[in-house]
């Protein structure tokens, strides 16, 4: 049954992307809003680059990124004895530290939407709040602005790491509200809501939490499997979030992608723009699919962690517009592919002998 | 090389990079602007068009009044706009945006002396940029701000 799913999996994976590709709607991301008012002029009329239009180029570098992988592949094979050599001591570390990295950002998140304190560019902060992210404002679907104090509250149990297993349900109903609320828009935004918050779902809140100086981070056996399928879950959202957002803005928007590193000045280590977008694109993609399918998960997680701090780093946005995601990949890389051995709770079992 | 179990990564992964390959150069045919920033309007409409003009008023304030053929102003923003020429227009002064016009009329403040470019581009109900035929739809005013006074 379990191999039959894995199966359709792989198959969804050539599918999916594709389907998303040629079905693309209007997609929002807040890069748009870095860009001004020149930029944007001159964006409206910019011609599609020669390598994201031609089969030639395209085929070619496909192969590459595939040979690429093959031979990471290869060596995660042969550096399976290190990993696993060290592997029990990173477990036990995203069982105590993961929990907290990722409580923190994601309250830092949910506390500055819900208060409109990281708005979208051009809006004042504080003025507007929103759902999750700085472009879903609230103010945009009439009746929901409620949502502004369930996640200020939110944010305040996750700090405190009280219910913090609930707080993470939580978490993946409003990525999931969001999708109803803001349509196919938030589709770039709700796996790597949801994700985390499955993530904290099964771990509960960890070190500096009052649900584990309270020992409520336990797992009773009979639901332990649980704790393992929903790993996979959260793993496999945050990778079909990677390849969506190449796909959908990267692959097929890729003059926006350049006026942004033009705009920031991004360093171009001897490429022009177009070639280095590409490699970008290329990067998110695979290491979305290899997420999804659960292989090179810490090396992986590494690539995002630099890859994302580098962008942020050199287009000046703060670390709060991904603490969902440092969190995410801090874990992914401390647990590997599968989940953590949960604790087990002790069961006392009354009965005559 | 590898263990057997790595061979299915590899054909599914594979399959996906050939099939984006092929698919992307058919769907970024045709020199496509980007969606997350600009809302293209059917071929079937008629092609919006605005004029600006320019007014001063007490205070010093400038007053612009735009007139905007085959689109409709409104103050109702969406998340996701359907592709129809309704919306607002952002002022965009030398270059920055200083006020969007959610209606015809909007004041933009007084105005140091010298030359001014004033700019109004029409915008979908998301904030997407409006797009015509030839890149995006707007009207300009010069204004001419004399020296004042000098005491």
């Amino acid at each position: 049954m379990l191999s039959a799913s894995y199966c359709l999996l792989k198959r969804s994976l050539c599918v999916v992307p594709v389907v998303i590709l040629l079905r693309a709607g209007p997609a929002e991301a807040h890069e748009a809003w870095l860009l001004t008012p020149d930029e944007i002029e001159a964006l409206a009329v910019a011609p599609m680059p020669f390598v994201f239009s031609s089969l030639l180029v395209l085929g070619p570098a496909a192969v590459l990124a595939l040979l690429v992988t093959m031979a990471a592949l290869a060596v995660e094979t042969r550096l399976q004895p290190l990993e696993a050599e060290i592997a029990p001591t990173l477990q036990r570390l995203s069982l105590s530290v993961g929990p907290p990295i990722l409580r923190l950002g994601l309250a830092g998140m949910l506390a500055l939407a819900g208060t409109g304190g990281l708005p979208r560019h051009g809006t004042a902060p504080w003025v507007e709040p929103t759902l999750l992210v700085p472009d879903m404002q609230l103010s945009l679907i009439p009746g929901w602005g409620g949502l502004a104090a369930v996640q200020i509250a939110l944010a305040t149990v996750l700090v405190l790491g009280i219910g913090t297993r609930l707080a993470g349900l939580l978490l993946v109903a409003l990525s999931g509200l969001g999708l109803v609320l803001f349509g196919a828009a938030f589709l770039s935004y709700a796996p790597h809501f949801a994700a985390p918050g499955l993530l904290l779902a099964i771990l509960g809140g960890g070190a500096w939490s009052v649900d584990g100086r309270r020992h409520l981070d336990q797992w009773s056996a009979a639901l332990a499997p649980l704790a393992r399928i929903g790993w996979h879950v959260a793993r496999i959202l945050i990778g079909a979030g990677f390849v969506y957002l190449a796909v959908a803005y990267k692959l097929t928007q890729p003059t926006l992608l350049i006026a942004i590193l033009d705009h920031a000045a991004f360093p171009r280590f001897g490429l022009p723009y177009p070639v280095l977008a590409l490699i970008m694109t290329g990067v998110e993609i695979v290491c979305g699919a290899l997420l999804i399918l659960g292989r090179l998960v810490r090396p992986v997680s590494v690539a995002l962690l630099v890859a994302i701090s580098f962008l942020a780093v050199t287009l000046g946005e703060t670390p709060l517009f991904h603490a969902n995601l440092y969190g995410v990949m801090l874990l992914f890389l401390l647990a590997g592919a599968s989940a953590p051995p949960v604790p087990i709770r002790r069961e006392i079992r009354w009965g005559i002998a | 090389m590898m263990g057997g179990g790595s061979w299915g990564p590899v054909l599914a992964l594979s399959g996906l990079l050939a099939g984006l390959a092929v698919a992307a150069p058919a769907v970024n045919a045709g020199d496509p602007a980007p969606r997350a920033v600009f809302l293209q309007l059917p071929d079937h409409l008629p092609e919006p068009s605005v004029t600006v003009r320019a007014d001063p008023i007490s205070g010093g304030r400038w007053r612009l009044t735009l007139t905007a053929r085959d689109f409709g102003f409104t103050a109702i923003c969406l998340s996701t706009a359907e592709p129809v020429p309704m919306g607002h227009a952002h002022i965009i002064h030398d270059g920055v945006k200083v006020a969007a016009a959610y209606g015809p009329i909007v004041d933009i403040g007084p105005l140091p002396p010298g030359r001014h470019v004033v700019e109004a581009v029409l915008r979908g109900q998301d904030h997407r940029a409006l797009l015509g035929r030839d890149g995006l739809i707007k009207g300009q005013v010069v204004i001419v701000v004399p020296e004042g006074p000098r005491g």
